[in-house]
């Protein structure tokens, strides 16, 4: 029998011939990522020294830090937090990129998605680095281990396999497919396993809207998502790459827990309704519901495709008076490119609202809501108390439908708004 | 070294399945810091009398995906505050169960739980067997082994421990090539 990809690529970063699901190892990450926050690169830091004695990490070439929460900061603490991240970064000879995005979309844009690498970061949306073949898993605090230890201990996962076929219709977006996936599998499907996705349709899916996907793999239960990567995923990742590896690639013969074919040809917009991630409906059955509060941005969502298509539907339209549209592109070079297609001023000009890349909007740090409020929001979560009082309520929809919704006040569908 | 059999009453049912823990102290209680006022909040919307009557070493039993959503930490701390010993479930969501064995808290997964435990049954957890053994209904469950490194860690006390232990294995596996 043959390997997946997930297999071959921990079995590489174990230095062993081959590895099966089920297997425990010793892995070497070949990337350690994470962005400042308190309870977790705060506390590394301290345990690293105080703990191991260790001053200084070993290899800092495989370390990366963003600062892409509490930006900007609105208190002394968290200034000092980053300042803090900085110097160790400094001290240790490990980048800190900050002001550049949300770090799970500038990790790729700047090579951390080697295809073959192997990484880990506290935070699981890391999982998006699947869509060019890297094999990244969010391990929460255990990241400490990647911190003072060149190898990390792990069982090599099982992998339930997704072919996605058919095309998808106007309107519908990478955002719709995942959480279709969920609504069809279940949100404990893929527990404890690689999510792996393939099939026919993904040549029709962006490397943005196959980012969208990946990341949000944790609500299916997997520990990550990966895609064997193609050549639109190949060409954009190769030249990136920060370290030297072949691409590896599922074997035909590959053993996975589950395959799972899923036309998405007649799937129409979805809602995720509050207060959990498994509420995948039709957006259908929601239309209508007021909402106050409209948050477009996030490592799932926020990328160019999804401001183009917000911008297509408000484009000579305006936003709700007293409605809010945050307007926050996952990152900086999004944002640049955005301007430069003219898609930021049409969307100003329609009255929405936007900002600068950080990830304060999604966690209820910035644009908050208070009791009773509803949001339509392309954030990853719409979990109670996620963005302000947990009283006000989210309900998950793709970039099209929050710019249409932000038009009515209401739940819309896009597709009135979209040409053919 | 090996880990110290459970034994304790079945505290509470949680029968919702991708049961979101947070829900145990409220989202609303999600930030406090106290683990005091934490332990005081903690189940207060479902049984207000729960930290009246739970006793050091009891345990909480979950149905599938037990912790799915965005899990924090405070509410296992007040748990653990109220004496609770551990978790036994249906099945657990990856970040969860993660998060709860890197701060050393037992967590089993035990398909079959929910249908053979009533609240305050009085339960063993055999880490040698794999077994729960309902002591009040004089019943067994088997529960699945937890990999290497979880149970390392369960056996150190959490990440920390687990890590200086690992110190310690790879000097001697260093010294002895």
């Amino acid at each position: 029998m043959g390997y997946t990809i997930a297999e071959k690529i921990l079995a590489r970063a174990a230095g062993l011939e081959g590895a099966k699901a089920g297997d425990e190892i010793k892995a070497k990450p070949d990337f350690i990522i994470a962005y400042d926050f308190p309870g977790y690169t705060d506390v590394i830091f301290k345990h690293m020294k105080d703990e191991f004695g260790i001053e200084k990490v070993a290899e800092p070439e495989r370390y990366a830090l963003f600062i892409d929460h509490m930006v900007p900061a609105v208190t002394p603490q968290e200034e000092d937090l980053h300042q803090n991240t900085r110097d160790w970064g400094a001290l240790n000879g490990v980048p800190v990129y900050e002001r550049k995005g949300i770090g799970h979309q500038v990790a790729s844009e700047l090579g951390y998605a080697t295809p073959g690498a192997f990484a880990v970061h506290f935070d699981g949306h890391i999982s998006q680095l699947g869509t060019f073949g890297t094999l990244a898993i969010g391990v929460r605090r255990h990241l400490l281990e990647a911190f003072v230890k060149e190898y990390i201990q792990i069982k090599v996962p099982e992998t339930t396999r997704v072919n996605l076929t058919g095309r998808l219709r106007p309107g519908v977006m990478a955002r719709d497919v995942f959480h279709h996936i969920v609504r069809t599998l279940g949100p404990a499907s893929c527990r404890f396993q690689v999510l792996e996705i393939g099939g026919d349709a993904l040549e029709h899916i962006s490397i943005e809207g196959r980012q969208t996907i990946n990341c949000l793999a944790m609500f299916t239960g997997a520990i990550t998502a990966i895609m064997n990567p193609d050549e639109t995923a190949l060409s954009y990742a190769r030249e990136r790459a920060r370290i030297d590896l072949e691409p590896v690639f599922s074997d035909d013969d590959a053993e996975y827990a589950a395959v799972h074919e899923i036309d998405i040809s007649d799937l129409e917009p979805v809602v995720v309704v509050p207060p959990s991630p498994a509420n995948t409906k039709d957006l259908k059955d929601y239309l209508g519901t007021e909402v106050q509060v409209g948050y477009l941005g996030s490592c799932a969502s926020g990328r160019l495709e999804d401001l183009r298509i917000a911008a297509e539907v408000l484009r000579g339209k305006q936003v709700k008076p007293g409605f809010q549209l945050h307007v926050v592109p996952t990152s900086q070079e999004i944002m640049e490119q955005a301007s430069r297609e003219g898609v930021l001023t049409d969307l100003i000009a329609a009255g929405a609202f936007v900002t600068s890349s950080s990830c304060d909007y999604c966690f209820g740090r910035l644009g908050v809501m208070s009791d009773g409020q509803r949001a339509v929001s392309t954030g990853t979560l719409n979990v109670a108390g996620r963005m302000g009082s947990p009283d006000s309520e989210i309900y998950i929809v793709n970039a099209a439908a929050v710019a249409a919704s932000a038009i009515e006040g209401k739940i819309a569908d896009p597709r009135t708004y979209l040409d053919g | 070294m090996t880990l110290k059999n459970l034994h304790g009453r079945v505290a509470w049912i949680f029968p919702e399945q991708d049961f979101d823990v947070d829900q145990i102290v409220g989202v609303k209680n999600i930030k406090i810091k106290d683990v005091d006022e934490l332990a005081r909040v903690a189940m207060s919307s479902r049984d207000p009398d729960f930290a009246a009557h739970v006793k050091p070493g009891d345990l909480l039993v979950g149905n599938h995906n037990f912790g799915y959503g965005h899990p924090h930490y405070p509410p296992m701390i007040a748990m653990r505050k109220l004496g609770i010993a551990g978790v036994i479930a249906e099945s657990f969501s990856p970040g969860y169960w993660r998060g709860e064995i890197a701060m050393g808290f037992p967590q089993i997964a035990c398909p079959g739980i929910l249908a053979a435990v009533e609240r305050w049954d009085e339960l063993e957890v055999d880490w040698q067997a794999c077994i729960v053994n309902n002591l009040t209904q004089g019943t067994q469950v088997p529960f699945e082994p937890l990999p290497e490194a979880d149970r390392q860690m369960l056996e150190a006390g959490g990440l920390i421990g687990y890590l200086h232990a690992r110190d310690k294995s790879d000097a001697a596996m260093e010294q002895s090539q």
